[in-house]
């Protein structure tokens, strides 16, 4: 079947099964090859897009569920030529190691920015919970979400 | 291992060493170095690259997996070049002799080992090059070439005020010939080693634009996935391929050695198709253990034979006999799955004549051997490209997922992706194996007087020879596979045919105890195994750790004090513990419902003491704080040791909470992050990470945060409970 959808601005019609998760869309249909395949179950978040603004677990999300709406991934943060603050702060914040969950976690962060703008550490932690680093950065996500919304960075070697 | 300069010269010049600069290697098989006049770059040595246009390439020969190589080793050479480390593009490199880890003689990317043994020929490279370049800016301007210098990729007149870029140098430095020692810069001269705190793969990971395995896109690529069996060791008796040969975009369904695979235009498809395959199995020689005969196994094994005595000092009996008595306890250690975010996966084109493969590997001259091995082509005729790794761990010096993929296009002739589900990783990993402890001890007047470990388990060079042999020997025909495997990995390099992975960490205990008895009965389940971060460091830290904190509250000591007295001839040891302990306060009252629990670990060379303070919160364990100290020697980048150790800390914290990999009638029972659980954000401790600065011989980072923090929450519990647990993972209700 022919599925239309609007990734990061640009319309797509595509000719795939219906039922095909729209990550597999998005990475070989579309190209985009940013949002990973972590679980396939949406238990790890690796797979994290916006989908008419909200996060969804794209490994889960059948294609034609999100056949006419407008998806953005992490190649959409930002402008041409300019990083994301986000992207921009994980960058500042040597947030990735591995780096193969990120794309997830910054989206997944992205969306707590768009809906509360000066979010709580508690916040923050709750809404990053759903996804998972192996790697174990957790506390420079927190740091680097906490820096966009201009929460004083507290000193690395500080207590609690 | 230690070599001066000139050595390395010498050396260089008769082997095949990467340190050449200005001859072409010997044979074919070597990376050329020298001037192209076609394209005017300059290859000084296998690693680097200087071209007319300016840019300049660093050939990364260690893979990047999270654990910082593409930084910290790009700093080394940007130190001694002189240059800004974000101005050298980093490439993975080919297969070549060159690119073999010195350690193991192979292409392998493990056991911490990626700083130390590039601290010196990285910086030799990028000194050779950059005192060349002075020499030919020396040469052009007819000055003396010690008095000019090199600054920001550009060399500088004796004046201090013309200077000309390297770009310019290039042809001319090339045929520049060094003679005597490499001046390598002065500590006190260093700009970037121990201040750089860059990631320079962060833009491209917070873009999604980094290539991972997975990532890889080829004309005419289709899709692989495979069913193995259930039960490891069972065989293909027959399957539907007729149905599944029918079903939408599969292109080809057949019996490949694990089981069976599935080729189709898309991902998708072949997993449809997948769930309409019925596979019959022979399970005759099939795995049908579960985990409490792996360890009825195990204890049977320690009573019948006391093991290959691996260390032996004074008389444990002796030590009891007088002590008058034994304190004794067993520790019991799951199989673990490593994880990696990126699911297996690896991309092979077989293209009749010679193969190209694309993975995330760990060992590419071992993903060589998969494919030749698969094929009817030599290694010879494979090239490797490395991508990217989401994940290591060491799951990745296992080349079972080339190998499938090689079968794959070696049957349909077209480039094939092949990808594991979570569930099939998860389910059909090689394991950090489970591991049975029994340690005993002797305490006169609160004094430790003997030490007795005893390690029963397997150990994994049984498993891996048959990988890493043939690969040591890419020249040996290919029926000589088998044979090089199973005589194992002798001649070169792991030339220590001794496996330490089940002893390494408990027989260099750091105690002063007169008496020391360390064992080792080696008894293989038959699950498969592999290194997982931090190896056997990762079990013999729970055993000796959290044996010595028994010691300490049976001889009615602090446990700190405990293993400090004991320490007073291992100052590195002494300095991390002291240093893990003030970071906690320790001593210091806490709020009720918490406690502490403190834990040190030598491992790769490198010191780590970690306090970890807990309590139980409705009904789970809560970790609010870890102080970890670590002693690396000498610090490339100080924020990479920081975020190793952090997420060792809390690699280290999953295994101790959740890690169970269990078998029933030879089934793992976990598929998925469900029911194999990671640490989540919510439940992340404070990570406070104090560095020990010294001259020392710089040491590996990614494993060793991970053995200390396991029993350092297991001492906590202890502390906040009262009650001992001694086997893992540990449970808020004991």
């Amino acid at each position: 079947m022919a599925v239309d959808l609007r990734v990061n601005g640009e319309d797509y019609t595509l000719e795939v099964e219906g039922d095909t998760p729209l990550l597999w869309v998005l990475r070989d249909e579309v190209g985009l090859k940013g949002t990973k395949f972590g679980c396939g179950a949406g238990l790890c978040g690796a797979c994290t897009v916006h989908l008419n603004g909200a996060p969804v677990r794209s490994c889960s999300t059948p294609v034609d569920m999100a056949a006419g709406s407008e998806v953005t991934t992490i190649e959409g943060l930002g402008q041409p030529g300019k990083l994301h603050e986000l992207q921009q702060a994980w960058v500042d914040h040597g947030v990735p190691q591995c780096g193969y969950c990120q794309s997830g976690q910054i989206m997944s962060a992205a969306h707590l920015l768009q809906t509360n703008p000066a979010p709580t550490r508690d916040e923050i932690v709750a809404a990053m919970t759903g996804n998972i680093c192996r790697c174990g950065t957790y506390s420079r996500i927190v740091a680097a979400v906490e820096s966009v919304v201009g929460i004083v960075e507290p000193s690395m070697q500080e207590g609690a | 291992m230690a070599m001066n300069r000139r050595d390395f010269l010498k050396v260089g010049a008769g082997t095949s060493g990467s340190l050449l600069l200005t001859m072409s290697l010997p044979g074919c098989a070597g990376i050329q170095s020298g001037y192209s006049p076609e394209t005017g770059n300059w290859k000084a040595g296998a690693w680097l690259e200087l071209t007319k246009t300016g840019d300049i390439w660093f050939t990364l020969d260690r893979v990047e997996m999270g654990q910082g190589t593409y930084s910290g080793l790009t700093t080394l050479i940007a130190e001694e070049l002189e240059v800004p480390p974000e101005s050298i593009s980093v490439r993975f490199a080919p297969v070549a002799p060159e690119y073999r880890n010195p350690l193991f003689k192979l292409q392998l990317t493990g056991g911490s080992t990626s700083v130390g043994t590039a601290w010196e020929p990285l910086r030799v490279a990028g000194a050779s090059a950059r005192q060349m370049l002075i020499m030919a800016g020396a040469r052009v301007w007819n000055v003396n070439a010690g008095k000019c210098t090199a600054q920001d990729g550009r060399v500088v007149h004796p004046n201090g005020i013309d200077s000309v870029p390297y770009a310019q140098l290039v042809e001319l430095a090339s045929a520049e010939i060094i003679r005597g020692e490499i001046p390598l810069k002065p500590r006190s001269e260093w700009k970037l080693i121990g201040k750089s705190d860059k990631r320079l793969d962060a833009v491209a990971k917070s873009t999604g634009t980094a290539g991972y395995g997975i990532d890889v896109e080829l004309p005419g690529m289709v899709y692989g996935v495979v069913t193995r069996a259930p039960r490891y060791g069972s065989t293909v008796l027959g399957f539907n391929g007729d149905d599944v040969l029918a079903m939408p975009g599969v292109i080809d369904v057949f019996e490949i050695e694990r089981g069976v695979a599935i080729v189709a235009d898309k991902y998708w498809r072949a997993r449809k198709a997948q769930a309409a395959l019925k596979v019959e199995w022979d399970e005759s020689e099939a795995l049908s253990l579960s985990n409490e005969d792996v360890f009825t196994g195990y204890r049977e094994a320690a009573e019948d034979d006391a093991g290959e005595s691996e260390r032996s000092e004074g008389d444990f009996d002796e030590a009891v006999e007088k002590a008058g008595s034994v304190i004794e306890a067993e520790y019991e250690q799951p199989y673990l799955a490593h994880a990696t975010m990126e699911p297996m996966n690896a991309t092979v084109w077989y293209r009749g004549d010679s193969a190209e493969v694309w993975a995330p590997t760990q060992g590419p001259d071992l993903g060589r051997i998969a494919v030749a091995r698969m094929t009817d082509l030599s290694p010879d005729d494979v090239t490797v490209n490395t991508t990217f790794l989401g994940g290591g761990f060491g799951r990745r010096l296992v080349q079972d997922y080339i190998e499938e993929a090689a079968a794959a296009s070696y049957r349909v002739g077209k480039p094939v992706k092949l990808i594991w589900s979570r569930e099939e990783d998860t389910q059909h990993d090689l394991y950090r194996p489970a591991m049975l402890h029994r340690m005993k001890a002797s305490v006169i007047d609160g004094e430790l007087t003997g030490w007795h470990h005893q390690i029963v388990g397997p150990q994994i060079l049984d498993w891996y020879v048959r990988n890493a042999a043939p690969a040591q020997y890419p020249w040996a025909p290919k029926f000589m596979y088998g044979t090089l495997g199973k005589v194992g990995v002798l001649a070169e390099g792991l030339a220590t045919p001794k496996d330490v992975s089940a002893i390494e960490g408990a027989i260099d205990y750091p105690y002063d105890v007169s008496n020391i008895d360390i064992r080792h009965t080696h008894t293989d389940p038959g699950i498969p195994i592999t290194w997982w971060r931090s190896v056997g460091y990762s079990h013999n830290g729970f055993a000796v750790e959290t044996f010595m904190d028994e010691l300490a509250h049976e001889a009615g000591q602090d446990p700190y004090e405990f293993r400090r007295k004991l320490l007073a001839n291992e100052p590195r040891h002494l300095e991390v513990l002291d240093r893990a302990a003030r970071l906690a306060n320790w001593g210091e009252a806490l709020p009720e419902g918490r406690a502490r629990g403190i834990a040190l670990f030598r491992s790769f060379g490198t010191y780590v003491a970690q306090v970890v303070e807990a309590g139980i919160e409705g009904g789970a364990i809560r970790v609010y704080r870890v102080s970890a100290a670590v002693d690396c020697g000498q610090v490339v980048n100080p924020q990479i040791v920081r975020d190793q150790i952090e997420g060792g800390a809390i690699f280290g914290l999953t295994a101790a909470l959740y890690g169970n990999i269990e078998f029933r009638d030879g089934v793992v029972q976990q598929s998925n992050f469900h029911d194999y659980q990671m640490v989540r954000q919510y439940e992340v401790p404070e990570v406070v990470v104090d560095i020990v600065e010294n001259d020392e011989a710089p040491t590996g980072v990614g494993e060793p945060g991970v053995p200390p923090v396991i029993p350092a929450l297991g001492n906590a519990l202890f502390a906040l409970t009262g009650k001992r647990q001694r086997s893992l993972p540990l449970t808020a209700n004991a």
